[in-house]
């Protein structure tokens, strides 16, 4: 019987192929030679919790929202502008004045103006205009 | 069929709204507060929306939150569950309103039956034994006393706009009249806004045993056996059982015939329970529930009959799944309601789940939104899991009963496990001779 020889350069090729191709398991045959290259899955075990559907809201961030953030107070619609087409409210960057409105939750056909609780500047807005938003949602980021 | 249906409620009765449209095809819209956020039914349902703040008032009873919620979420129709809003018929006709289906009865009978006296007036002309007392509200105390009188005492003042077991004083005797009507008016006022007050015969030893109704929009209706609910702590049920110990075949066809037969003349529809109090073989109406309630799983176990999904059928029009001649009863069921709460002192327990075991076995069902890891929230009701059980005997029930309450493990909060574990070991509960008092008795420390 022919000596048992590992071909280090092709363990080395099939384990760069694995991570190249995101392949977890390779098999090679010549011969009467075979080799199998494996890449163990960190997949967890199943989840003793059921596992939130995607579409679910996501988790927050385990650190809270950020200073200045400005939470949706009800269930509705954000619009970013007063008409459709129209000029936003505010853009990142600007600076608004308390109670100036940053933008309207629409539910059940009222429109609700939404102020900015202190002076500061706009620094980021993370909903869209038109979009669906729950109670307690980050809209906008104004410090 | 409905393609989604927004679920208006929260724990394990949100859970099992979730698990019927689920094994219907029908996605779920998930509304909670921010309390809720980790619930079971929130992490599995297709859609959450997050509707307010722990407080029931700004988010379970937040009707335009909910509505809304319903809009962007563009849900068909909606389940109000049971309590919250599934008795406000402004809500149920809001919902019709908006374009949803409200998956329940129509907001005019729900009207109807949340107004106590007008219920009493209603199931009296449909036919209905009521329980002896005044025939509307009482205006003036003069007016109470007399009517006392002639009913004969004791007799319980009771709220016109309660429920629940809220708003109700006993008088013994006339002069304690005068102090009945002030507190119940007080109690009235203070829980439901509204002291107005009528009086009813007070009975010494009923049990109450309640119909389960099911009913579609073709004005097919039929009863799915009574429930035994005399196991009551400050008129909250703590366990309940069908078929009632107390009844015999011929008496269980009577009382579902005159109730179904009353629904029928009222054109109802969805599910429905109409609630007696039964005393020397007489039966006396209380009041009736127009929604599902915590208890209907121990009618599903003796019938097979899945409730909620019989009543989202019905809420798109279809006809009832059966007639009432083929609805069988088989065998005996009980559900003990454990909540987060002492045994004992029935402090209220809420807190972080460290364990979380549930029985299993033939004829064991726990409905249940718990798991290890999930915090109780202390802004709602204390129920945290119903534990039913099922045998070919009451004797056989019992013993499985006995049996599961021995594997169930809930670590972390105090449960009324352990007084469920002396409940099923107690001779008079075991013999069946129990009324709406006796556990009250029961509890009470010993002198």
């Amino acid at each position: 019987m022919a000596k048992l020889e590992v071909d280090e350069a092709l363990v080395r090729k099939l384990a760069q192929l694995l991570t190249d191709t995101g392949l977890t398991e390779i098999e090679f045959e010549s011969g009467d030679q075979r080799i199998r290259v494996n890449r163990q899955s960190l997949a967890a075990a199943p989840a003793a919790l059921p596992s939130a559907a995607a579409a679910a809201a996501p988790a927050a961030p385990a650190e809270g929202p950020p200073a200045g953030a400005v939470t949706s107070p009800m269930v509705g619609t954000a619009y970013l502008s007063s008409e459709p087409g129209g000029t936003p409210f505010v853009k990142v960057g600007d600076r608004v004045t308390k109670g100036q409105t940053i933008l309207i939750i629409e539910a059940m056909k009222v429109m609700n103006p939404i102020p900015a609780a202190a002076a500061g500047t706009v620094r980021d807005i993370l909903v869209a205009d038109g979009r669906p938003v729950e109670y307690g949602e980050v809209l906008m980021v104004v410090n | 069929m409905f393609e989604k249906v927004l679920i208006a409620n929260r724990g394990e009765i949100a859970l099992r709204i979730h698990r019927a449209c689920r094994e219907m095809g029908i996605r779920t819209v998930a509304v909670h507060s921010t309390a809720d956020a980790d619930a079971m039914h929130v992490r599995l349902a297709d859609e959450a929306v997050c509707i307010g703040p722990p407080p029931s008032r700004q988010s379970y009873l937040n009707i335009p939150a909910i509505l809304s919620a319903a809009t962007i979420a563009g849900a068909d129709a909606i389940h109000p569950g049971v309590g919250f809003l599934s008795e406000n018929p402004v809500f149920a006709g809001m919902v019709e309103e908006h374009g949803f289906t409200f998956i329940g009865p129509a907001p005019e009978h729900i009207r109807l039956m949340g107004d106590k006296v007008a219920a009493k007036e209603a199931a009296r002309s449909l036919g209905i034994p009521v329980v002896p007392g005044s025939d509307d509200v009482v205006t003036n105390d003069a007016e109470a006393m007399n009517i006392a009188d002639r009913i004969g005492y004791p007799v319980l003042v009771k709220a016109a706009a309660g429920g629940g077991g809220k708003g109700m004083k006993v008088a013994n005797a006339r002069n304690e009249m005068a102090e009945a009507l002030a507190v119940a008016r007080a109690e009235a006022k203070a829980n439901f806004n509204n002291d107005a007050v009528y009086l009813e015969k007070y009975l010494s030893h009923p049990r109450h045993i309640e119909i389960q109704i099911l009913a579609d929009a073709h004005g097919n209706v039929v009863h799915l056996g009574e429930r035994d609910c005399s196991m009551q702590r400050r008129h909250q049920k703590l366990l309940e059982e069908a078929p009632s110990p107390a009844l015999n075949a011929n008496q269980r066809q009577r009382i579902g015939e005159i109730a179904t037969g009353a629904m029928r003349r009222l054109g109802y529809r969805s599910a429905g329970t109409v609630e007696f109090l039964y005393q020397d073989g007489e039966f006396y109406f209380i009041e009736m529930n127009t929604r599902l309630q915590v208890e209907h799983p121990v009618s599903e176990m003796i019938t097979g009959i899945d409730m909620v999904r019989e009543q989202i059928r019905v809420a798109t029009g279809a006809p009832l799944s059966f007639t009432q001649d083929e609805i069988v009863f088989t065998g005996h069921a009980i559900e003990c309601r454990v909540n987060a709460e002492n045994p004992e002192t029935f402090a209220p327990s809420p807190g972080r789940i460290t364990d979380y075991h549930a029985p299993g076995g033939l004829g064991v069902r726990v409905d249940s939104a718990l798991y290890a890891g999930y915090r109780v929230p202390p802004n709602y009701d204390s129920l945290i899991a119903k534990l039913i059980v099922h045998g070919t005997t009451r004797n056989e029930c019992l013993m499985r009963l006995r049996r599961a309450l021995e594997e169930f493990v809930i670590g972390g909060v105090e449960t009324s496990i352990p007084l469920h574990r002396r409940l099923v070991t107690a001779p008079d509960f075991i013999n069946g001779a129990y009324d709406i008092r006796w556990l009250e008795k029961f509890v009470e420390p010993a002198a």
